[in-house]
Parts: structure tokens; C-alpha cells; sequence
């Protein structure tokens, strides 16, 4: 029962991560890109620990599988702002919004 | 070969679509590129370092999850203005 358990996380992990490479693979540009980095950065890391987890309870390979899971979730948020920081700053050469761009927002004529 | 060396083998095959990604398009769909690669083989290693059944293999990927971040956080730093 366990090794079914583990077998279907791992599947559902790997499986996650594959559709996140065809993502970025697929889209335009490198901000949609950007959207596909998040499921394997989230979810793929949660099932790989939970998998450990299942097969090894209470050991330190499930610590710090654990501890790998959260310093991945933690840290993927915080470079994907940057990256899109860096994408809004190479293209306008600011980061900071100015007025009229927010009056083209509020009305696109 | 168990499962855990099965499931590395096939997520590190998500690294190819990356490297096409990393040669044909621009600086900065390179690095959203990079910063995915990284990810998954931090993965991979995981799943090895269970795999192999070697408790100290899995420093290596608590390492490389740190360090990563810190290689993907000065390229997009750089990338802003002066690369």
C-alpha cells in the first residue's frame, strides 16, 4: 500500500513538473513564461517531501526533504518578482509606474 | 531500479525542453528557463539522494536549492540594467 502511495505522488510530482517545462517552452514571452515556473516550484517539491515523508517517516530524509520543499517555495516567489522586475526595467528602463501610463490603463483609448 | 531512480530519470527529460528555450530565445526567457532547470534538478537530486537510500546525499540538494537562488538572483539583478 505504501509503495502505491509513493508511486502515485511521485507521478503526480513528475507529471507536474513536465507540464510546467511544456509551459515555458509554449508560451511568447518571458513574463507568461514566468507563470509556468510556479507549479513546478510549489506543488512538484509538497508530493516529492510527502513521498519521502510516506516512505520514511520520523527520519532525517524526510527533515530535510521537508526543509529542500520550503527553501524552494520560499525562494521561487521572491525570483520570479526579480525576473519580472528585471523584464519591466529592461523594457521601460524604470521600475516605478508613472501617471500617464496609469491613465492609459484606466482608459485604453 | 526502483521508483525514486525512475521518476529522477524522467524529470531531468524536462530539462530538454529548457535547453531549447535557453538557445533560441532572449536573455530573459533564458534565465525564467534557468531558474526552472534549477529547480528540477535540485529535484532530481532529491529523488537520487532517496533513491540510493544515502541520507548525506540529500545535503546536496539543500545546497543547491540555496545556492541556486542566489545564482538566478544575480543574473536577474544584472539583467535589469547592465547585461
Amino acid at each position: 500500500m505504501r509503495d502505491v502511495v509513493v508511486a502515485v505522488l511521485l507521478t503526480l510530482g513528475v507529471a507536474t513538473a513536465l507540464l510546467s517545462c511544456a509551459g515555458v517552452l509554449l508560451m511568447h514571452d518571458a513574463l507568461d513564461r514566468l507563470h509556468f515556473t510556479a507549479p513546478a516550484s510549489t506543488l512538484t517539491p509538497a508530493l516529492f517531501a510527502a513521498a519521502v515523508l510516506v516512505e520514511e517517516p520520523l527520519s532525517s530524509a524526510g527533515v530535510k526533504a521537508v526543509l529542500v520543499a520550503l527553501v524552494i517555495t520560499i525562494t521561487t516567489p521572491v525570483l520570479t518578482h526579480a525576473t519580472a522586475r528585471a523584464a519591466r526595467v529592461r523594457a521601460h528602463g524604470r521600475w516605478k509606474v508613472e501617471s500617464e501610463e496609469l491613465e492609459r490603463v484606466e482608459d485604453p483609448r | 531500479m526502483n521508483a525514486w531512480l525512475i521518476a529522477a530519470t524522467v524529470l531531468l527529460a524536462g530539462l530538454v525542453p529548457l535547453l531549447v528555450v535557453c538557445v533560441r530565445h532572449s536573455a530573459l526567457d533564458t534565465l525564467v528557463a534557468l531558474e526552472l532547470a534549477s529547480t528540477i534538478t535540485t529535484l532530481a537530486l532529491l529523488l537520487l539522494a532517496q533513491g540510493y537510500r544515502r541520507d548525506p546525499f540529500f545535503d546536496l540538494a539543500l545546497v543547491s536549492s540555496v545556492l541556486s537562488f542566489a545564482g538566478a538572483l544575480t543574473f536577474a539583478r544584472f539583467l535589469e540594467r547592465w547585461v
